[in-house]
């Protein structure tokens, strides 16, 4: 209750730990409700890459690739740095 | 006599299905219904020692699905309660040794005796799960308010919903006070991620570990919190599906009173 007071004149402050939990587990279920296991996630970025290399040369360490909640759909997300365009595909 | 069987869950083990086994069957038969409890954890039985019935075991349910003893021979009969019985699980025996084709002929013939057949699932998503659940009628997922058991709680659900089962949620071991001040998720957060009917909240107790340690299932216990929440679960499988849940409280305490009277929390 002493908590809940100071809180309340304080403001808010940050996220309680129980919506740090809320989070992390509502990301966790994403993952394992798909049931995308690891290796399937590497063979789609493994074949994303190849079909994105024949356009651009890319940076394949800083790529990433995450499946993300947005509301009640999941997202996949990719990210990747973009070198430069490559030169027979003009 | 057609009786039901509910299967008791949860994936992550240590959250207090066995005692709400023990509980809910207790409060089930003190209801007047005839009720039968049977621990599905070859191999690391336990339900036994919940309910304080170790000393009497002469056969378990291995021997009767093999054949070696008539289900009235290895039902152990409460002796504080009227229509209580136990069936123990193996202890020698691993899981593999029961197939779920035996499990369903089993559970043919417990409904004929039974009106309720609880079976305390072990932990975990392997052959034993597949036996507990292959011929139940209803799931009570029981979860504590934390991460892990939350997520284990999901996948659960996700195997039970993949056999035609709609479980129903049971909240254990919620601490009013941690929820208060933001360091436990909340019922409404744990429902609101796993999206399914909660059929109650149990708060924590240390009258539990008592009760287990005296081998008196919680309900027995006058006074318990936990006991008292565990009967109303067992009164809502009985029919009387719209009682009321009832939310764990922090006890009124001066601080609270105070902060009401100058207009602050709840």
């Amino acid at each position: 209750m002493l908590n809940g007071i100071f809180r309340k004149i304080i403001g808010k402050g940050g996220d309680s730990s129980k919506d740090v939990a809320k989070k992390r587990l509502k990301f966790a279920l994403v993952y394992d409700r798909l049931d995308v296991s690891d290796d399937v996630l590497e063979d789609l970025q493994r074949d994303i890459v190849e079909v994105i290399s024949r356009y651009f040369e890319i940076d394949k360490d800083g790529l990433s690739l995450d499946i993300r909640e947005s509301g009640d759909l999941s997202a996949l997300v990719l990210n990747t740095p973009i070198l430069s365009k490559r030169r027979d595909t003009s | 006599m057609k009786g039901k069987i509910v299967v008791i869950t949860s994936g992550k083990g240590g959250v207090g299905k066995t005692t709400a086994t023990a509980s809910i069957g207790s409060a089930l038969a003190l209801e007047g219904n005839r009720v039968l409890l049977v621990d599905m954890d070859i191999g690391l039985r336990n339900l036994d020692v919940v309910m304080g019935l170790e000393n009497r075991i002469v056969f378990n349910i291995v021997d009767i699905v093999k054949g070696k003893c008539k289900i009235g021979q290895a039902a152990i009969k409460d002796r504080r309660i009227d229509n209580l019985f136990l069936i123990p699980a193996s202890q020698s025996d691993n899981k593999d040794v029961i197939t779920p084709e035996e499990m369903i002929r089993l559970a043919e013939k417990l409904r004929e005796e039974f009106d309720f057949i609880l079976m305390d699932c072990p932990a975990g998503i392997e052959k034993g799960f597949e036996n507990a659940v292959v011929a139940a009628d209803e799931a009570v997922v029981i979860c504590a308010p934390e991460v892990s058991s939350i997520r284990d709680a999901d996948r659960i659900i996700g195997l039970l919903f993949s056999k035609s089962i709609t479980p129903k949620l049971v909240v254990n071991r919620i601490v009013p006070e941690m929820v208060e001040r933001g360091d436990m998720l909340s019922h409404e957060d744990v429902v609101d991620v796993l999206s399914i009917d909660l059929i109650g909240l149990v708060e924590m107790d240390d009258q539990v570990v008592v009760s287990a340690n005296m081998g008196t299932p919680p309900v027995l216990q006058k006074n318990s919190k936990a006991g008292g929440a565990f009967r109303r679960i067992a009164m809502r499988l009985n029919g009387n599906e719209d009682l009321p849940l009832v939310v764990p409280q922090v006890p009124n305490r001066f601080w609270k009173k105070l902060g009401r009277k100058i207009g602050l929390g709840k």
